[in-house]
């Protein structure tokens, strides 16, 4: 049931209670399209999105379309080799310019009246352009495919913002930067994105989502089955020495020691034999490349990284990126590529791919779980709507927050990295005054960790 | 290898549509009724199950990502899970209603298998939600004198995007 059409925003949307160490949001958070639209305005409109990986568009001429705030976009490579993107609609009359998904062009030409576009987004032809001849060269100017208003690219990740007034990139990053670039050093050749796309649609708010791969508590109830099978290819998952850092700016990071495997860095049994030596060697490479200490940080350690607020790295046996599209408040549009080392060998490729979609993607042995979790949440949500009764209607998050009084790092199987997120969504939204707060906040809570 | 006629002759012998449509059939029946192990003994030991990312052109399992890329230890573990009451995305199961059809017979290079492909229209109770998937099968078949059984079975989605639920916890 939507909220009654015109409600105003409850004027508690987040309760923290130092004294009580709870930690309670608003389950109207989630269901109001009120929020979503919020969100769409100060959020997907205000801040860095994450639009795609560098090597989607690796040739010069490549495009792809893609939607970022309900935004159609284009996102291609222009025939100099710059990397763009474009909002897809034409100047003229707002046409969607380009409608295939992919492709190479050095030419976007809109159906309707024809003009055409180079992908530098240059005006390259208009019909009949002499009915246009009083207006002179300004006219064409003004007349150039629009572009983003920003473009930034960190490590191959292209990040684009609608908004001209974003700090720079890497200050918006912040510390999630530095985790980027231990991707990129996992392999001296780099790493490049696949083809074949994970696009679903799942019934759940986008929040949601992020919450699920920030959560390590549900790990072994809801992956009863994905344990199992670990379990019985020669490893046992542990809960041991796994911690949820807050990096700021509403990013955050779950770090996953006894989590498994990874592949060509760290070996499992149910790797086999021929991975043994492969991990080796490439290990004893990384030792060289980036020195012991950062070699450690980069192998040994997988990663669930979130980017504020749209993208969801897994680093874990491989490497899968999440892109988040919020398309309701009870929708969300996923799409989740594979990034892969260039030049991998063959059965190291092989292997990867196998691991990876055995657990990530609506078709593995673990994510189905996970998406029936939240899509779960967002039916029974509805359940307390409007409750009369104070309290009823909201989610707890308390798990941990003692560890957060007393300055301990927040365990992965705590909510830790839940609370940092709804605490920089409330201000990204613009809605400070909704978290009703009590008690003192302690003083510094444990954010970000020098790796460098 | 890709010929297409009612009967073609592999391992040894002539082999009719109406038995690879019986085979298909039978098959829709067992996973209608979740009848996982039945399901299991239609594949040959070592067999593959590949569902494709609804962009897929053709490459590889292993060149490009992809929705299910099940060897022969993981269709194992996948059908043990499914049949786990903690197999949370399918408990309570799904209610699913196939219907496969265009079922066409291809010869292949190897004088032992039989490519096959078909229709397939699923619907899918679950949630309060019927959702429709829709595609064709792409299938490898081993013959010989007793029947047919799979050595890859392929379901290559038609959607552009998956958007009927993202779980795709029941068998395409
Ligand atoms: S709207 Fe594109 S040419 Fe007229
Ligand atoms: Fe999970």
């Amino acid at each position: 049931m939507p909220e009654p059409q015109g409600a105003s925003l409850p004027d508690r949307l987040i309760v923290e209670d130092w004294d009580g160490l709870t930690f309670r949001v608003n389950r109207f958070a989630y269901r109001s399209e009120e929020i979503f639209e919020r969100e769409r305005a100060h959020i997907w409109a205000r801040t860095w999105l994450y639009l795609g990986h560098e090597t989607e568009v690796a040739e010069p001429n490549a495009f792809r379309t893609r939607v970022l705030g309900g935004r159609p976009l284009i996102f291609c490579r222009d025939s100099d080799g710059t990397v763009r993107a474009f909002l897809n609609a034409c100047p003229h009359r707002g046409t969607v310019l380009c409608r295939e998904n992919e492709g190479s062009t050095k030419l976007f030409q809109c159906f309707y009246h024809a003009w055409t576009f180079r992908n530098n987004g240059d005006v390259a032809a208009i019909p009949g352009k002499d009915a246009y001849e009083a207006a002179g060269e300004g006219f064409l100017d003004s007349m150039r495919l629009r572009s983003v208003p920003r473009l930034e690219i960190h490590e191959g990740f292209v990040f684009v913002a609608f908004d001209p007034d974003v700090p720079p990139l890497l200050e918006y990053l912040g510390d999630a930067a530095d985790y980027m670039t231990m991707i990129r050093e996992q392999h001296a050749a780099g790493m490049e994105v696949l083809p074949g796309t994970q696009l679903y649609s799942v019934r759940g708010n986008w929040k949601l989502a992020v919450e699920n791969a920030m959560d390590g508590y549900h790990f072994s109830p809801t992956h009863n089955t994905f344990v199992g099978y670990l379990r019985e290819t020669g490893f046992a998952v542990t809960d041991d020495d796994q911690y949820a850092y807050n990096l700021g700016n509403g990013h955050s990071l779950l770090v996953l020691t006894g989590h498994g495997g990874r592949i060509s860095m760290l070996w499992e049994p149910r790797f086999g034999e021929d991975e043994k030596r492969r991990t080796e060697a490439h290990r004893a490479e990384m030792d060289e490349r980036l020195g012991p200490e950062r070699a450690r940080y980069v192998a040994d350690e997988s990663h669930i990284l979130f980017v504020f607020p749209n993208l969801l790295l897994f680093d874990l046996e491989g490497l899968s990126i999440r892109q988040l599209e919020p398309a309701a408040a009870g929708r969300t549009d996923v799409r989740a590529w594979q990034l892969a080392p260039r030049g991998e060998d063959e059965d190291t490729r092989a292997l990867r791919m196998k691991t990876m979609v055995s657990f990530v993607g609506p078709g593995g042995l673990a994510t189905p779980d996970d998406i029936e979790a939240y899509e779960a949440v967002q039916r029974g949500i509805e359940a307390t709507a409007g409750d009369p009764r104070p309290g009823m209607d909201f989610s707890d998050m308390s798990r941990g927050m003692v560890d957060e009084v007393k300055g301990v790092q927040g365990r992965s199987i705590d909510e830790g990295a839940m609370r940092g997120f709804w605490r920089h969504w409330i201000k990204a939204i613009g809605a400070e005054d909704a978290l009703a707060a009590t008690g003192p906040r302690p003083a510094a809570f444990l954010e970000g960790r020098n790796v460098r | 290898m890709t010929r297409s006629t009612g009967t073609v002759k592999a391992g040894g012998r002539e082999v009719t549509r109406a038995e690879v449509e019986d085979f298909l059939y039978e098959e829709a029946d067992i996973l209608d009724a979740w009848r996982y192990d039945d399901w299991l003994a239609l594949f040959e030991p070592g067999a593959r199950f590949e569902v494709p990312a609804t962009d897929w052109k053709g490459e590889s399992a292993f060149a490009s990502g992809s929705f299910v890329t099940d060897d022969w230890d993981l269709l194992r573990a996948r059908v043990k899970r499914l049949k786990s009451r903690k197999a949370h995305a399918e408990n309570p199961p799904s209610r699913t209603h196939r219907m496969v059809t265009n079922v066409r017979l291809h010869e292949h290079d190897d004088p032992a298998l039989l490519r096959v492909t078909a229709a397939f229209l699923i619907h899918r109770a679950r949630d309060g939600e019927f959702d429709p998937y829709a595609g064709r099968y792409d299938h490898l078949l081993v013959v010989d004198g007793e029947g047919l059984r799979f050595r890859l079975r392929r379901a290559v989605l038609g959607h552009e995007l998956l958007r009927p639920g993202g779980r795709l916890s029941f068998i395409l």
